[in-house]
């Protein structure tokens, strides 16, 4: 018995209202670790192409948006931005659909899993995280097959790539992004376990949501509204700071990425702390 | 090991009733009322009607190495309680307090997935448990050998049969060795051996200082299971110790629930009104003492005079065949009962039967044509508590005496032969 963990399931609820959720959560740390891996062996049960669905979404996005920008309407030549559109759209499309599938799997991971809610005491904060970690496990995957199409354009068209020091800030780009989805997710999961409704609008809002970000397209300069309005939208720093990093080779603009790291910070102090405080009403509302 | 510890204190817990939300349709609708000068009235929450208490100033204790039952009519509250304590949900009011690893078996494999393996759940209701990978990975083998499944553990759970996931799901919650362990009426399912061997386990982690608080509708489980009793109904703790005064509670809070004594059909022209053991001091008793002299008393209403009443009582576990049986009419004992309420009193020397749960019907005949003018059906329960007397059927009164036997001359001389 000595070498047990017993912290586990120890927990004075006399003061539960103010116990702290980062210590609870770290104490349940391999519960989230076990659901993500739940997450994605569920989704690639009973698949031929298994964890190869991680790069066909971004990879077929990409070939489509590259047929229209660059052969049915050409709209490229006005784009400036400096290296392949393949490999422009496909550097937005990963990191925006890690975005949006973790997000989706935010909205519906209370729901769907009612009988853990209504049944196992775990901090509820576990399931919208498990499912951006399964949607950060396709990130990477997707991720890497991203050297492979840098070396394709490399060596085989006259673009040539740089590697260059500013590659080392990408984690910081990827963990600003992780707090903003996480803040998001918690909110949207909460929301949706009161009323459904929120996993009908979502459905509709991500889609319009990538059109207001620079995703397949860059973010024009020109001040008019509709780029105004593109870049409020904390998305279109981080965006565009994938690209700075990793194929600019620059550190992204301090200014903007300033303000998407302080909504990302303030969406999850907002979310978490929401999703915390409704959370002991979740097994009866659900 | 360090001793686990669960005190509930003056616990109370509210539930809306309804749906708990409003939908866009209801607050159009709504909208509607109110514009129509109907709208609806905005109540305090406290004493509004849409809300009552599932739980209502609850308090108790469980001590390390303590089993302790909770037991209760359907909707008293106890899952509610088992849901308080695991932390699922939050009580109004007072304060829970556990210490050590607690591990609540509400539902049986929780968070089961069909489309992964059984191994793979394994994986993840332990950890949901609160096992971590390397106690998961030594006791895996355990696991898989308890559970009998150990020939499909790499098939995904949606092909096994109910039985099969239960069994997966038990015997990871069995290897968790919890401090405290809650268990929440999901020993029904599973074959009888493996009830047996869940019971078996329960009992080992006891006695190895754990504490158990376990909700059952199977009282003869929890007579042999549990010394102590909780029983609740209508969200209020109505009793608190031994276990065979508990169940005669619990009977008489399903009596008071369900309106239980009223025997009656249709076209029957009688009702037993109320029916009770009383003991030797003709004072009613929920528990019967086996040993003791026992009057079985049977109130009732009849809606015209019956000139030759007949009277059967029949006792018999909660299936099976009936073990005892009074007949007036064998007795050649008839009533002549006027029109109006009547009372027939039906003297044991003891009651004879084994310790547990016995159901009672009372039949009344019409003596003359035969017709069955009353007839309550099992509905009638009382505990019998024979002292630790036997595990058989029926405890009989009777004594052992024992005298030495002188060996036999020849038998002597046959064991020297073969010697």
């Amino acid at each position: 018995m000595s070498d047990l963990p017993h912290s586990i399931g120890t927990c004075d609820r006399r003061n539960s209202a103010q116990s702290d959720p980062v210590a609870e959560l770290f104490r349940y740390r391999h519960v989230l670790y076990s659901l993500t891996v739940r997450e994605l062996r569920i989704r690639y049960k009973q698949s031929w192409l298994g964890i190869g669905w991680a790069v066909c979404v971004p990879l077929s996005m990409m070939l489509v948006f590259t047929f229209v920008f660059t052969q049915a309407v050409q709209l490229v030549d006005g784009m400036n931005i400096n290296m392949p559109y393949a490999l422009f759209a496909y550097v937005g499309l990963v990191p925006w659909t890690f975005f949006a599938s973790g997000l989706n799997g935010s909205v519906n991971s209370l729901v769907s899993n009612r009988n853990l809610v209504t049944r196992v005491y775990f901090p509820r904060e576990v399931l919208p995280l498990s499912a951006i970690g399964a949607a950060f496990v396709d990130f990477c995957v997707a991720g890497s097959v991203l050297a492979g199409l840098v070396a394709y354009f490399h060596y085989l068209t006259p673009w040539s790539f740089e590697l260059h020091a500013a590659v080392l800030f990408l984690p910081i780009v990827v963990v600003v992004q992780v707090v903003m989805m996480t803040g998001i997710g918690m909110l949207l999961a909460m929301a949706n376990l009161f009323y459904r409704d929120v996993r009908q609008v979502f459905g509709v809002a991500i889609q319009l949501w990538m059109f207001g970000t620079n995703v397949v397209y860059p973010l024009a300069s020109d001040g008019s509204w509709a780029a105004r309005c593109v870049a409020l939208n904390p998305m279109t720093p981080i965006i565009g700071a994938y690209r700075d990093c990793l194929i600019y080779g620059r550190l992204p603009q301090a200014g903007p990425f300033a303000y998407a790291t302080i909504v990302s910070v303030l969406l999850l102090a907002f979310g978490w702390s929401c999703f915390h405080r409704a959370g002991y009403q979740f097994a009866e509302r659900i | 090991m360090k001793a686990g510890m669960l005190k509930v204190e003056q616990v109370s817990k509210r539930f809306e009733r309804g749906a708990g939300h409003d939908t866009l349709a209801d607050l159009i609708a709504d909208g509607f009322r109110r514009l129509l000068g109907r709208g609806r009235k905005q109540s305090n929450p406290d004493a509004s009607p849409d809300s009552f208490w599932a739980l209502d100033g609850v308090s108790f204790e469980v001590h390390p190495g303590e089993a302790v039952g909770l037991i209760g009519p359907n909707g008293a509250g106890k899952s509610t309680a088992l849901k308080l304590i695991a932390g699922i949900m939050r009580p109004e009011k007072g304060w829970i307090e556990t210490r050590g690893r607690l591990t609540a078996l509400i539902e049986i494999g929780a968070g089961f997935h069909g489309d992964l393996t059984g191994r793979e759940n394994v994986y993840m209701n332990a950890s949901i448990l609160g096992m971590r990978k390397a106690e998961i990975d030594r006791k895996l083998d355990a696991i898989i050998d308890f559970s009998g499944v150990e020939a499909f553990i790499d098939t995904p759970v949606k092909r096994y049969s109910s039985g099969m996931q239960t069994r997966l799901g038990f015997s990871v919650a069995a290897h968790v060795q919890p401090d405290i362990l809650i268990v929440d009426e999901v020993l029904s399912v599973g074959d009888v051996m493996f009830r047996q061997r869940c019971i078996q386990r329960m009992r080992e982690l006891v006695d190895g200082g754990a504490l158990l608080l376990f909700v059952t509708h199977h009282l003869e489980q929890m007579q042999a299971f549990c010394s102590r009793c909780l029983v609740v109904d209508g969200g209020r703790l109505i009793f608190d110790g031994g276990t065979a005064q508990a169940v005669g509670r619990y009977i008489d809070a399903l009596k008071h629930q369900q309106g239980y004594l009223t025997g009656c059909t249709e076209k029957q022209i009688a009702r037993v009104t109320e029916f009770c053991l009383r003991d030797e001091h003709g004072k009613e008793v929920l528990v019967a003492d086996a040993v003791r002299p026992l009057d079985v008393d049977v109130a009732f209403e009849l809606d015209r005079s019956v000139a030759n009443l007949a009277v059967e009582v029949d006792v018999r576990q909660e299936v099976g065949t009936v073990l005892l049986n009074f007949a007036s009419v064998r007795d050649e004992t008839a009533f002549d009962a006027p029109a109006g309420k009547g009372r027939v009193t039906l003297s044991l020397p003891s009651l004879p039967l084994a310790g547990g749960q016995y159901f009672w019907r009372v039949l009344l005949r019409d003596g003359d044509s035969g017709d069955v003018i009353a007839d309550t059906d099992y509905r009638y329960s009382s505990v019998v508590e024979d002292g630790g007397r036997t595990t058989g059927v029926l405890c009989l009164p009777h004594t052992w005496t024992h005298a030495e036997e002188v060996p036999h001359e020849s038998n002597v001389k046959l064991l020297r032969a073969t010697a």
